[in-house]
């Protein structure tokens, strides 16, 4: 690959791509929840925080789901443009996939209509009802999709075990034990028991609460395997012009990096970095950032050697220290670094695709000082998204900052 | 090469698995192994490739027990483990392993040498999958 180009936003111009709004429901499971009525639900809370109507918006970008396909269709097909009222009036909907990383290209897609003049003004919205899904099916769905039917499948591998063979590589390469696995699990939640939208709010966690519970794939406990869950997610994202008077802050990219390393996970040469050292070279070398810039970060987290691995890698700790660091308290709430402060895919829920857009707009939430007060870090003004799809297939890295409105 | 269709493309593997042999898709034009099978070599894009015989030796880059919610079809395999297996061809393949000498799981690790294990043509044309065990140390 050619050297990363710089971005062609700069601060303080018109057309530099900025968040403006975010909205959310709560995770968990909510049978009786309708998967349109989430979506609008949340179209309406995104809309509200912007300051804006759904007139404003001229772009739709969805966010798949998982769990049907037939609802997948809907999306696809425009329904959410009927349901906002946006008949005649929206330019362009359309889907986004690269499955848990979808969110951050979204926002890479996003950011190249509005700065290119594509679109002004563009709402995306995700859905996911994993949590009421059937379970069984669900894993057969999830076995029979992204895991190639003609070599892996008869294999009789699994996502949990996917996971599984991440994490036996990761601690036998950094001799993390398993209390110390655990407790990124424990960390996670202690950010989970602050997020009123997060699935295990209520659940206190322990390491040996975690060791105990039953081993589902060698070295994974149930409690260190991430729980499926219904949820919605939604942003705004406009020209910074528009944005001015909205509020008091928006925020804008200062740079990404991607790396996509395999399609399946047998193919992985490096188990215990994948794409993250790439990723992040690639996103320091476009943004001029470094690790010490940054406030927090939110960090793809659906096993907990998914986070540690991108921490060490992205150079947010010490290389082979990322589950200690975690078990130090350094990324837990009082913490010199907060990392996932919505809890994370293991502690506010799995919401499929949705897991990855519950941590961005987690962060862009706290860059706009937003967050419920028991959570919101004091005045942060630069993260981190670090997003993963498939079997981890590609890393992806988000590197966002606060701008106030007027200042540029 | 002839054309075939996807579900085509790993036959001669499952066919020489239900043989007992392990086979690598391998380019007629540059040599280098490749897999999983391909329609053209992923190094120098030729359309030109073949079979080789695999000679069974690997590592074991990573393993895991599924002791639970397995996909449909397997749940009277548990509990069953996978290993990532890197050949000293150098590819990588995923392969179920071997119950160890307590018929368990414990005696393996990450970077110990295992080799293939040939399972019968029967299971093989219902389920084919390469089969490693711990290696021995005797030569074959």
């Amino acid at each position: 690959m050619p050297d990363a180009a710089g971005l062609s936003f700069e601060p303080g111009s018109p057309r530099d791509p900025v968040f403006i709004g975010v909205g959310e429901l709560e995770s968990g499971r909510f049978p009786d929840r309708s998967f349109i009525g989430a979506l609008t639900e949340v179209a309406m809370r995104a809309l509200d925080d912007a300051a804006m109507k759904p007139a404003d918006v001229d772009t739709i970008v969805l966010i798949p789901n998982l769990h049907s396909f037939d609802d997948q269709a809907d999306l696809i097909f425009s329904r959410m443009v009927e349901e906002l009222g946006l008949s005649r009036e929206a330019k362009s909907s359309f889907m986004v996939h690269s499955g848990g990383s979808t969110s951050d290209n979204a926002v890479r897609v996003v950011s190249g209509l509005i700065n290119s003049g594509h679109a002004e003004t563009v709402l995306v919205l995700q859905a996911e009802r994993w949590g009421s899904a059937d379970l069984s099916e669900m894993v057969t769905m999830l076995t029979a999709n992204g895991i190639p039917q003609e070599w892996e499948r008869a294999s009789g591998l699994t996502f949990n075990a996917v996971g599984g063979l991440i994490t036996q590589r990761y601690m036998y390469e950094t001799k993390s034990t398993p209390e110390e696995m655990a407790s990124v699990c424990v960390a996670l939640r202690k950010w989970a028991q602050l997020n009123p939208n997060a699935m295990y709010r209520d659940r206190e966690l322990t390491v040996e609460k975690v060791l105990e519970s039953k081993m589902i794939t060698d070295p994974l406990h149930a409690l260190e395997c991430p729980p499926l869950a219904d949820g919605a997610a939604a942003f705004v994202m406009t020209t910074a012009e528009n944005a001015r008077g909205r509020r008091d802050a928006a925020v804008r990219i200062a740079g990404s990096g991607g790396c996509v390393s395999h399609y399946t996970i047998a193919q992985e040469t490096d188990l215990a970095t994948m794409g993250w050292k790439v990723a992040g070279d690639r996103a320091w070398a476009q943004s001029g950032w470094k690790p010490e810039d940054l406030d927090f970060a939110e960090v793809y987290d659906s096993y907990a050697a998914v986070t540690t691995i991108a921490s060490e890698k992205l150079g947010l700790c010490a290389d082979g220290e990322g589950a200690r660091w975690f078990a130090s308290g350094a990324t837990s709430p009082g913490g010199d670094f907060p990392m996932n402060t919505n809890g994370g895919l293991l502690s506010a829920g799995h919401t499929g695709v949705g897991g990855g857009m519950a941590l961005l707009i987690e962060g862009v939430r706290q860059l706009l000082w937003a967050a419920e007060p028991e959570r919101q870090i004091d005045e942060p003004r630069k993260c981190l998204i670090g997003g993963t799809g498939g079997t981890y297939m590609d890393a992806q890295v988000l590197l966002l900052e606060r701008t106030e409105q007027g200042g540029n | 090469m002839s054309e075939q269709a996807l579900s085509g493309l790993a036959d001669a593997f499952n066919e020489a698995l239900a043989e007992g042999r392990l086979m690598i898709q391998s380019c007629n034009d540059c040599g280098k192994p490749n897999m999983w099978p391909r329609y053209r070599c992923p190094y120098c894009q030729s359309a030109d490739l073949g079979w080789k015989e695999a000679s069974g030796k690997g590592t074991l880059v990573s393993y895991s027990v599924v002791r639970a919610v397995p996909p449909k079809g397997f749940e009277d395999q548990l509990p069953y483990a996978l290993g990532v297996i890197r050949l000293e061809e150098g590819v990588q393949l995923l392969a179920r392993l071997e119950g160890d000498s307590e018929d368990g799981f414990d005696d393996y690790e990450c970077d110990a040498a295992v080799s293939f294990s040939p399972h019968p043509a029967e299971e093989m044309r219902d389920r084919p999958v390469a089969w490693f065990g711990l290696d021995s140390g005797e030569g074959p």
